[in-house]
């Protein structure tokens, strides 16, 4: 191998070489990690607010320390209401989200297969679809109570809309040439849709389940608010009447961490699903 | 089990009067008097510019396409429509990203004992050189493995005819000549009957017993030409460019090259 060949290889080999991308931020000549960059804003926010508030420059009926709000759902924790509280909560998201979501799912399939269904019921669904969900309340009040029945209705209207859509447009805009080669190999109907369209919808199917899985958690708090004995929502509530900023605090950050929680799940099980497929 | 020997089977009688297209803009006649037999074991190219019909021929063989006057047979039965007795390739690889190698070969695979099945796909992997990906998802394939794995799935069923619809048209010019190669030396230990489609001149001289020279508006047969160098062949020998070159001719003979299309060459 002459010299310039050499050179030519190893120019080759280090342009393939996985290289470290130069970090976006520096101080000085200190590297701050791109992971760590999302970290500056709410630790330095915590590390600000804690001391205006520990010192009294925030009105603490307004805004409460941070390990105040912490200490609160401590408390909750040992008195038992945390556990009450969620358990309500997350039966109430996990019943409505799987009833919406097995309805999507139905009529999204339905709908995404037989052209007929599709023209018969999509113009009906869309039409649904354009009334805020919220708007549903009064009338699922009237009918169905103020128990459970009609907290669990709003949250599968909720849960239901995104994996309906995703489904049935994914179905539908499976690649005809792919469908090309089950019609070569002769596949009968329910064949080409549990071997093709079925895995082909499936990274679709899997995103709309995650977008219904964050409207069912969305829905649970309007649901909650508006009238119940139990759950996060009415602690929120709860805080309201009695004023009481750390327990509202408190619920908001129950939210955040039971939604993030349940949607990396649902990540996790899409992906386990999709497999090595190329994304 | 891979070997049908010279059983004679694999005789394609195409007898195609008239095939049009109805669009918004009225009718297109895509193919007329199509009338070709291709014999057991042979290795057919059809070459033509853009819309000239070669497309439509082949997928009329494969039974992609019923509409259209006239029949076509294999080994004298006539074709109703898409069969196992008929492995496609096209243009582009047309594999499940959801399926192994493994998988997607054996797709179409039914009706076996699953060792038997098992024997019958990874024999093909091999034979299109791909044991060692056997696992691979089509994502982790290059353009040439992709179109390897292709040409096993539609092998692995034993058809009778292999049709190849402009199986190398995207790959580049050294994995295109590496699986012409390839795919004589499949066609010669399957004996399989091979119709393949392509614009490549160079292509269907290099692998064809005849080349089938196609004219467009309407679709007709302008020529066949027979090709009688023995294999393997070399590209830059003086009869190879001969031929080629008498093909080439043919082919940009007047009204050969559609003026729809003029861009195509």
């Amino acid at each position: 191998m002459s010299a310039a060949e050499q050179n030519r290889r190893l120019v080759w080999k280090g342009a393939t070489a996985k290289s470290t991308p130069k970090p976006l931020a520096t101080i000085g000549r200190i590297y701050i990690p791109d992971r760590a960059l999302g970290w500056i804003i709410p630790v330095t926010v915590l590390l600000v607010w804690e001391p205006l508030a520990r010192f009294g420059m925030l009105p603490p009926n307004w805004l409460p320390a941070p390990t105040v709000v912490g200490k609160t759902i401590y408390q909750l924790a040992i008195a038992g209401d945390l556990v009450r509280h969620a358990g309500t909560t997350i039966a109430r998201v996990a019943v409505g989200f799987v009833l919406g979501a097995s309805a999507g799912t139905l009529l999204g399939g339905l709908t995404g297969y037989l052209p007929v269904a599709r023209k018969l019921l999509d113009p009906s669904l869309q039409a649904l679809r354009s009334v805020p969900s919220i708007a549903w309340v009064p009338l699922f009040l009237l009918w169905l109570g103020i128990q459970e029945t009609s907290k669990i209705a709003l949250i599968s209207v909720g849960a239901f809309f995104p994996v309906y859509l995703n489904l049935s447009v994914a179905m539908r805009h499976v690649d005809p040439k792919l469908l090309e080669v089950g019609k070569l190999y002769r596949l009968s109907s329910l064949q080409m849709v549990r071997r093709l369209i079925l895995p082909a919808a499936l990274p679709e199917y899997i995103l709309g389940l995650r977008s219904g899985l964050g409207l069912a958690w969305m829905f649970v708090v309007a649901a909650e608010l508006l009238g119940a004995s139990s759950g996060i929502g009415y602690l929120m509530l709860d805080g309201e009447m009695t004023g009481r900023a750390a327990v509202i605090l408190a619920s908001v950050l129950l939210f955040a961490i039971f939604g993030k929680l349940t949607d990396w799940g649902m990540n996790a099980v899409g992906r386990r699903l999709l497999g090595h497929r190329a994304r | 089990m891979v070997n049908h020997g010279f059983d004679q089977r694999g005789r394609v009688n195409i007898e195609i009067l008239h095939k049009a297209y109805s669009g918004s803009k009225g009718t297109l006649l895509a193919l007329k008097d199509i009338l070709l037999t291709i014999n057991p074991g042979e290795f057919v190219c059809i070459v033509g510019g853009s819309g000239c019909g070669k497309t439509t021929l082949l997928r009329i063989i494969a039974g992609l396409e019923t509409e259209y006057e006239g029949a076509v047979f294999l080994d004298g039965k006539k074709l109703t429509g898409t069969g196992l007795d008929r492995g496609v390739v096209f243009q582009e690889h047309r594999l499940l990203s959801w399926l192994t190698v493994h998988a997607n070969v054996g797709f179409g695979l039914a009706g076996l004992a699953p060792e038997q099945r098992s024997r019958d796909i990874r024999h093909y992997i091999s034979l299109v050189g791909l044991d060692k990906f056997e696992h691979e998802y089509p994502h982790q394939l290059s353009g040439g493995m992709s179109q390897r794995v292709a040409v096993a799935r539609a092998l692995v069923g034993h058809p009778e005819v292999l049709l190849l619809d402009e199986p190398f048209a995207s790959l580049d010019a050294l994995t295109r000549m590496r699986l012409q190669q390839e795919i004589l030396r499949i066609w010669q230990a399957e004996r399989t009957t091979v119709v393949l489609v392509t614009h490549d001149i160079e292509e269907a001289v290099y692998l064809a017993d005849r080349v089938v020279i196609m004219f467009p508006q309407p679709g007709t047969i302008r020529n066949i030409v027979p090709i009688r160098m023995s294999r393997p062949r070399d590209r830059t020998d003086r009869e190879f460019v001969r031929v080629r070159k008498s093909v080439h001719d043919d082919l940009f003979a007047p009204g050969g090259i559609s003026h729809l299309a003029p861009d195509n060459f």
